[in-house]
């Protein structure tokens, strides 16, 4: 039976794959070919003295994980799990005859074991491209602590990024509030981890750069693992009467809230003063209050107009 | 062999759909169920099935809780019309889909019912008109080979052929008593002939669950038309005026006795008529007083 489930799940989604797949390649293909018709005349090395450092390898010419597999494992994260709520296939998985554990984590396991070979096919054009194509006189020289490290924490951070978009299309409804949510999230992911390196330095964690690439990759893999398994609780209790609406989970509103407010405010406010703590802190708790409870201020201002008058 | 609803009740937004719904149903009977529009008739089938999370009850298939054992959800069909991920496959991979579900799923059979209503099995399900699918949800049911088919609205926009091809079809497939079928309606017309029990939904609760031989059994439709203008007091006490033209009389007597025959042959009428009994006259019989049936349709 777990065959047939694993099954049911790939036909479902397989041309998703295909698309995915496509496009980190078609996007790797195009990339690598700018940077070899970008190549100075006088550049005799692809790869410089960095790639020896157990850290993650991103030069000039060459990335040692290319970043359009992080983008399909976001893209995929989001698109399975929005697809199967948009298009009731969770509906249909729930009425065949499988637990709904068992459904979460058979997506789980196509979705991650698709991307694999998604990313394992990625890498090896790019490195292929780039070991074929390389002009005469242009050296390619890999190490295994660049490389390694490149792969390691570069699946580490997509699985990352799979965990993040996926559990935020679990929950919310709405595709357009879905997009901009995690879109949003994303983007403040580049802020909050500079910060959060601050943060480290301040309480007297110093890490060098190799230290710190190693820490991202057990970061997103500890999150991801967070995500993963607080999803599967959820998916346990996902009634399907809040399709369409902002959260499928409304018990969830207050702790969504929460979050919001802390993490708007936090963000907003490191290395500024306290008046910025308090605008942040507003800004981000009206916001949030109208984003999730979405008051009806307009009809509100009209009814105590009309009993004012 | 037996399916069994518990007590189920469901809440959305705070509001009470379903509540403390239990009925049993066994392979042999095709169960309609009845109400009018939004009182909770597919509320009550995706919770039954699981898309809904009950806020309490259970539905057991002999005995094992679907929830807790979803393999025994294999004797159960329910096509939801919303299932848009249908919608980009072609009618010949859709038993790629429910084969895989339902293991006594009969592909050779799907195939040959799809030529024999002339359905294109290359055609896209979204390309199909409502009829079309109404039609290709039917032969998904029946091909399924589960014991317990829900159909939800199955009638509902189609045209006379379609509903008779449908109907003879539920009809074809009780025969062996080994399927079941519940169907729900807010057209009691679509029923007839076709239901041996109905169940009507009211206000959220089941109020009724009607054997349909045994209502028959005692019913009776009669036109009636007396020599003066008044009506009798027998028919006053007895029975249900269902309509009047001039002097001619429609009424349901739902217990039809021997006194009553008598008494009604005494006044000696001037037309004495037995007509067929439908299931809205019944229902209009029934339940004209409590359950605003008039309005249904």
């Amino acid at each position: 039976m777990h065959n047939q489930l694993d099954r049911l799940i790939w036909r479902r989604h397989r041309r998703l794959f295909l698309v995915a797949g496509g496009l980190a390649l078609l996007g790797c293909f195009m990339s690598t070919i700018l940077s070899l018709h970008g190549l100075p005349h006088s550049a005799t090395q692809l790869v410089d003295g960095n790639i020896q450092n157990w850290n993650v390898y991103m030069g000039a010419y060459f990335s040692g994980f290319p970043g359009w597999i992080v983008a399909v494992y976001w893209l995929a994260g989001l698109l399975i799990m929005n697809q199967d709520l948009k298009d009731n296939f969770n509906q249909f998985l729930f009425t065949s005859g499988f637990s709904r554990r068992r459904v979460y984590w058979s997506k789980i396991k196509i979705a991650m074991a698709a991307l694999f070979v998604i990313a394992v096919l990625t890498i090896a054009l790019e490195y292929g491209m780039l070991w074929v194509m390389k002009p005469a006189g242009v050296g390619f020289h890999l190490a295994w602590p660049g490389v390694l490290t490149s792969w390691i924490v570069g699946l580490l951070s997509s699985i990352g990024m799979f965990s993040l978009t996926w559990f935020a299309a679990l929950i919310v409804g709405q595709t357009g509030a879905l997009m901009v949510t995690i879109v949003g999230f994303t983007l403040s992911l580049v802020g909050s981890s500079t910060i959060s390196v601050n943060i480290l330095r301040e309480s007297g964690v110093a890490l060098n750069a190799e230290q710190q690439a190693w820490l991202m990759g057990v970061s997103f893999l500890v999150a991801a693992i967070i995500l993963f398994v607080w999803g599967a609780a959820l998916y346990n209790h996902l009634s399907l009467e809040h399709n369409g609406e902002y959260l499928l989970f409304p018990k969830l509103k207050v702790p969504v809230y929460i979050v919001f407010v802390v993490y708007v405010t936090s963000l907003s406010v490191w290395g500024t003063d306290g008046w910025s703590l308090v605008f942040w802190f507003l800004a981000s708790a009206i916001f949030g209050y109208c984003w999730l409870w979405r008051p009806r201020l307009g009809e509100m201002f009209h009814q105590w107009r009309s009993r004012r008058g | 062999m037996t399916l069994q609803v518990t007590q189920l009740s469901k809440q959305i937004n705070g509001r009470p759909i379903v509540e403390d719904i239990s009925f049993q149903w066994t392979p042999g009977e095709i169960i309609g169920l009845v109400g009018r529009n939004g009182v909770g008739k597919t509320t009550l089938f995706r919770t039954m099935i699981n898309q809904y999370v009950a806020d309490a009850g259970k539905v057991t298939v002999d005995d094992h809780d679907i929830v807790t054992t979803p393999e025994e959800q294999r004797q159960v069909f329910f096509l939801d019309v919303q299932y848009n991920f249908l919608d980009n496959y072609r009618l010949w991979e859709l038993p790629d889909f429910y084969g895989d579900v339902y293991p006594q799923f009969d592909q050779q059979r799907y195939l040959a019912l799809l030529t024999q209503f002339k359905l294109d099995r290359n055609s896209q399900y979204r390309r199909l008109s409502k009829g079309m699918r109404a039609l290709t949800n039917m032969i998904l049911a029946l091909t399924s080979n589960a014991t317990y088919i829900i159909l939800d609205e199955p009638f509902d926009g189609l045209d006379v052929i379609v509903r008779e091809n449908i109907a003879t079809m539920i009809i074809d497939e009780i025969a062996d008593q080994k399927k079941g079928f519940l169907i729900s309606s807010h057209d009691l017309n679509e029923l007839d002939g076709l239901s041996d029990r109905v169940l009507l939904l009211k206000d959220s609760h089941l109020v009724h669950d009607y054997n349909l031989e045994d209502v028959r059994a005692k019913a009776k439709k009669l036109q009636l038309v007396f020599k003066d203008k008044q009506i009798p007091a027998v028919l006053k006490d007895h029975s249900k005026l269902i309509r009047v033209s001039g002097r001619v009389l429609v009424v349901v007597i739902t217990d039809y006795t021997p006194a009553i025959d008598q008494q009604l042959k005494a006044l000696q009428p001037v037309l004495f008529e037995e007509l067929p009994l439908t299931l809205e006259d019944l229902f209009r019989a029934n339940l004209a007083h409590d359950t605003g049936y008039q309005l249904m349709k």
